[in-house]
Parts: C-alpha cells; sequence; structure tokens
C-alpha cells in the first residue's frame, strides 16, 4: 500500500440529533445483532496476519533461530549484537536519515509549493502532476532515477553538453544522497496536498488583515499560515514517520549485481531485515536476529508517533 | 468522502507580490511540473527506441519506432504471464478485501460503544506497523500452511495486509452516512443485513469504489512480500518480473529498449487510472490527514 493515511484520532462520526435518540430504538437493537458477525472476518484475518506475527516477531527476536531447526533462547543477546554489528548502525543511521533529513527537506519543500500553488493559476492540474509519483510503483521510479544518473544517463550528458567534463559519478560515490534526492521527489507532492489541504481552510480574511497590517510574506507564514495549519502539519508528521520506515523498494532496486542487493552502505533498517533472511547474502535466514532489528525498528515508530504526538499538540486555535 | 479543498483566493490580487522568491517559487514548482511529464514521456519514447541508440544519446530519438522491444518483453521476459498473474491476484484481492471490511466498517461506524471505538483504533494500529517487522512470522505461518511459491498464498497475504487502511477508510465513509434512512428500512421491517445489502452499500458506493481503487494501486506496486514469498518465474507477478529483468540482463549490458517497455506495461495503466480517477484517489490517499 502506498502510505496510507494514518488515523490521529480515529474519526467517530459525530454524533447528530436523532442519533442519541435512537440508540435503544429498533435499529440499535438490531444493529447490536449482527456486530459480531460483520466484524469477525475482518477482524480475524487481522489478528492472524498482522497482530499474532508481530507478537511472534517479538518473540522470534529473542531466540537464534534458522526458520527449520528449535529455537534456542539467547535473551537480549540479539538487540547487543546488533548495536555491534557496523552493517546495522549504518542501516539504522540511514533509517534515521531518511525520517529527519528527507522529511525536514520534503515538508519545508512542500509549505513552499502550498505558499507558491495558492496563489497560481492552474493549481488543480499542477498539484495532481506533482502527486503522480506518489502512485507509481516505488521501483519503477527507482529504474528511471537510476537512469537518470548513471555514469552517461541524461544528467550527465546534460552536464556534459553544459558545463564540459564527464560529469560526477553519481551512483558509486554520491548513491546515499541520489536515493534522499529521488524520496523527496516521489513524496513531495502528497505532502504538498495535505497541506494544501491545512491552508485552503484558513479564512482569507486574516490575510486581507495581514495585508493591511503590512506583513512581510515570513511574518504571514509564521504568524497566521503555520499555527493554523498546525494540527495538519502534525498529522502529515506522523504519515510520514510511519511510511519513511516502511521505504524498501526504492532502496532495493539500486542493487549492484545480478541477484544481490545493493550496497549495505545505502541499506534502510528494512533492507537490513531482508538482507539478513531472504536477501540471498551470507549469512541468511537469521530470523532471530532480523526479528530483532524489525522490532527495534517498530519500537522507534512506537515512541516517535507517541513523542510527535506530545510535541505538536498545541493549544488548537480556534477559527 | 470529506473535501476540504476550496478554491480561496488568499491575497487579493491587487497587492499580489512580486517578489524574487515568489517567482523563484514559482519556476521551481514549474520544473518539477515538467519533469515529472518529461520523464514519463521519455520513459514512453525510450521503450519505443533501440537499446544502443538509447545509450548512446539518451537525449535523442534515434532509433525510434522499435516495437520489438514489446514484443521481446512481452513473450521473452514473461511480462505476458506476469501481467495475467497480476492481474488476477490484484483484482481478486481488492475485490475480496473491501467485501471483507465493508460490513467491518459498517458495524464499526454505526455502533457508537466504547469497544467499537476501541476497535477501530486496534484496526488503525495496523497501518502503523511495517511489512517488515511481520514477514518472518508469516514466512513461518505459509510454509505450515504449504503456501510458498503459491499464487493462492500471495492472494491471502495482499487481501489481510489491506485490511488495516480498508477498515480505516471505510469506516470514515459509513460514518459520514445519515442514520435516517436506515431507520426508516428498519420502521418498514427490513432486516438489518437487508438494510446494509440493499441500502447501505447502494448509498457508499463511492466509498467502496475509492477503497477499491486504492487497493488496486497500492497492491498493482507491491514488490516486497512477492519478492519473498514467489521465487518461481511462472508465478512472478509484474513487479518481480521487473526486478528479475534488471538483475538478469546486468550480465550482458542492459537491453534499456527492453526494460523501459516493461516498465511502460507497468506504470501505463496507472496513469490511466490515475487521468480516470485523479482527484478521487488524492482525496482518498489524503482523507486521514485532512479532517
Amino acid at each position: 500500500m502506498a502510505a496510507p493515511a494514518v488515523p490521529v484520532a480515529v474519526a467517530r462520526p459525530a454524533r447528530r440529533a436523532g442519533a442519541g435518540a435512537a440508540a435503544s430504538g429498533p435499529l440499535a437493537r438490531r444493529r447490536r445483532q449482527i456486530f459480531w458477525p460483520f466484524l469477525l472476518p475482518a477482524l480475524v484475518l487481522y489478528l492472524v496476519f498482522f497482530i499474532g506475527p508481530t507478537l511472534a516477531s517479538v518473540w522470534i527476536s529473542f531466540h537464534r533461530w534458522n526458520g527449520i531447526s528449535a529455537m534456542e533462547p539467547r535473551g537480549f543477546q540479539n538487540y547487543l549484537l546488533l548495536l555491534d554489528d557496523s552493517i546495522f548502525l549504518t542501516s539504522f543511521a540511514n533509517t534515521m536519515i531518511i525520517l529527519f533529513g528527507v522529511g525536514a527537506t520534503t515538508f519545508a519543500v512542500s509549505f513552499a509549493f502550498t505558499m507558491v500553488l495558492r496563489e497560481m493559476r492552474g493549481k488543480k492540474i499542477v498539484r495532481s502532476v506533482l502527486f503522480f509519483p506518489y502512485i507509481v510503483a516505488p521501483l519503477v521510479l527507482s529504474i528511471l532515477w537510476g537512469f537518470l544518473f548513471s555514469s552517461d544517463g541524461l544528467v550527465n550528458k546534460a552536464w556534459a553538453a553544459i558545463a564540459g567534463g564527464t560529469g560526477p559519478n553519481w551512483l558509486s560515490d554520491h548513491l546515499f544522497l541520489i536515493v534522499a534526492i529521488g524520496l523527496v521527489w516521489i513524496n513531495t507532492g502528497f505532502y504538498t496536498t495535505v497541506i494544501m489541504a491545512g491552508v485552503d481552510r484558513i479564512p482569507p480574511e486574516l490575510y486581507e488583515d495581514c495585508s493591511l497590517a503590512g506583513a512581510t510574506a515570513w511574518q504571514r507564514f509564521r504568524y497566521v499560515t503555520l499555527p493554523l495549519s498546525w494540527d495538519v502539519v502534525a498529522t502529515a508528521a506522523v504519515i510520514w514517520t510511519i511510511s519513511s520506515l516502511k521505504i524498501f523498494e526504492f532502496i532495493y532496486a539500486f542493487g549492484g549485481t545480478p541477484n544481490d542487493m545493493p550496497t549495505p552502505e545505502i541499506w534502510n533498517s528494512a533492507l537490513f531485515v531482508y538482507g539478513n533472511t531472504f536477501g540471498n547474502r551470507v549469512p541468511q535466514f537469521q530470523f532471530g536476529y532480523a526479528s530483532a532489528a524489525a522490532v527495534a525498528t517498530l519500537a522507534v515508530i512506537i515512541v516517535l508517533v507517541v513523542l510527535l504526538r506530545r510535541l505538536m499538540r498545541r493549544e488548537a486555535v480556534q477559527f | 468522502m470529506t473535501t476540504t479543498t476550496q478554491v480561496v483566493e488568499a491575497a487579493p490580487k491587487a497587492r499580489r507580490e512580486r517578489q524574487p522568491m515568489r517567482a523563484a517559487g514559482l519556476a521551481l514548482v514549474w520544473l518539477l511540473v515538467a519533469f515529472n511529464v518529461g520523464v514519463l514521456l521519455w520513459m514512453l519514447l525510450a521503450a519505443l527506441r533501440e537499446h544502443t541508440a538509447i545509450f548512446r544519446e539518451p537525449w535523442g530519438l534515434s532509433g525510434f519506432g522499435e516495437f520489438g522491444n514489446f514484443v521481446r518483453a512481452w513473450v521473452d521476459s514473461n511480462f505476458g504471464q506476469a501481467v495475467l498473474n497480476t492481474i488476477i491476484l490484484v483484482a481478486g484481492a481488492s475485490v475480496v478485501v473491501v467485501l471483507v471490511c465493508a460490513p467491518a466498517s459498517y458495524v464499526l461506524s454505526k455502533t457508537r460503544t466504547r469497544l467499537s471505538g476501541a476497535t477501530a483504533v486496534f484496526f488503525a494500529m495496523g497501518i502503523g506497523i511495517p511489512v517488515q517487522v511481520i514477514v518472518i512470522p508469516l514466512y513461518s505461518l505459509m510454509q505450515e500452511l504449504g503456501l510458498i511459491n503459491n499464487l493462492f498464498g500471495l492472494f491471502l497475504l495482499y487481501v489481510a495486509l489491506s485490511v488495516p487502511f480498508t477498515v480505516f477508510l471505510l469506516t470514515g465513509f459509513f460514518g459520514s452516512l445519515p442514520d435516517e434512512i436506515e431507520e426508516a428500512a428498519a420502521i418498514d421491517g427490513a432486516g438489518s443485513v437487508r438494510t446494509f445489502v440493499q441500502i447501505v452499500l447502494p448509498l457508499a458506493r463511492n466509498g467502496l469504489l475509492t477503497a477499491l481503487m486504492l487497493n488496486v494501486i497500492g497492491l498493482w506496486n507491491e514488490t516486497f512480500i512477492a519478492l519473498v514469498f514467489i521465487q518461481k518465474p511462472e508465478l512472478n507477478t509484474l513487479s518481480l518480473s521487473l526486478l528479475g529483468f534488471l538483475q538478469t540482463q546486468q550480465y550482458a549490458g542492459l537491453d534499456y529498449g527492453t526494460l523501459f517497455a516493461g516498465v511502460s506495461i507497468l506504470v501505463l495503466p496507472m496513469v490511466a487510472v490515475y487521468v480516470w480517477l485523479g482527484r478521487r484517489i488524492i482525496e482518498g490517499l489524503t482523507v486521514g490527514a485532512v479532517k
């Protein structure tokens, strides 16, 4: 799934007049009868394929296991080993660089685009075009992006035509940077759309007040736009946190040699899990060890989402 | 469907600031728009060019008219079989997941008890669990069931993994439907199942279509799960075939023409869907952020 929207508060339908009156009427009684039969199929699937495996992952992470022979209990050994594993530390650092670095860049660009788009003709079309990469397979974007920056790809041909010389060797010297820029490119459209929807709800008369008071563009942004779209930005930050940790294919397709994964220097924690299990790399099928890495990632998500929601819970501005 | 985007002319036109910053921003926006459109066009053109020509002059158009790329991709690289697998899988899984999630979302949104509220949040938590966290236990589970290297197994995974997001999306939709019509149906003596099938589902048609569409897009592009659970070439999905092609070709110098033909086969349906339903897709994907 392309990173889906994340409920920051699952919307409870507002009680309409009359809803209360029906709470004990024939309708409510009937609804109570169908509650479990209607809910069960989805709930069973969810428990068996999501919640069960999540708990199992935590359990497996405390063992040595190759998926076939018996599990050997190891306590926290896997987690301690991770801290000594330079590949894991690199992967984890990359994950964080993507989360914070790519995230901050994406949000900054999205805000800038929102400001520009608000007052421009044809913004709907522009927004749709910017959004498009978000629904294309990351694998495809990765192939195109890789070709753009390959040693005699489009970028370097253009470089040679404009500046002369052969151009930098992007994919061997600056691979992670290229990946990071690519991620900004893919995600900008989505976050621009989200932030724009928040900004569009701000009453225009506030901006008229601003221009009467002679506010600069920065003051307008700082005192009107940002505070009034804050809740949307906070939600978008949670969405980004979750979806950035799921990034896999875009990095994976920068594979170096046939049937091998890309260099561990650009792995994130998702690639690390894959590389230690199914990725045809030696040693493979280290299920316990990889689970520990996955659980560590999940722990980071939980901590960050809780923190984000704490930090960003400001006084809601009424307007 | 919550539409919050209204065209608001924010700053009065008379006082539109003409600053270098704005001009720069505008230029950047148009540059990116041109880039996105350009990349897409370039990809389609490259898919029809002879591959040494692409390599020699990526910016040019020499060697154009090579329809053999598509034939080669379709036949030699098994994209044909992969397209068939993917269409069946994606269509089946998307329909089934909506069928499974719609009743659940309906009772979650309409039963206003603490239990249903907590269950809705519980489902939504699943959106935050990255697939790499659960892939290892899932692999063991599927091994037990004998469903590794099995398209039905992949179908099952696709359905199950789409549940949290679909429930979340549909719960919002059903919540926005008025109660009065169901009350009228109940008073007229329709049973709750019948009310749901004959009255609620047709009313929620837009929401169901959006959910279906977003699942189609997500599963069409899915690579990771297929990569782990499918190793037989004849069971490949489209993205796996493309990945396989990318990897086997690197021995012999990449045949870019055929590669981009394969890429086009994967992307063009998405372009079509997007042109057709773009607004709905955008709204569906951003609905959780913008309440």
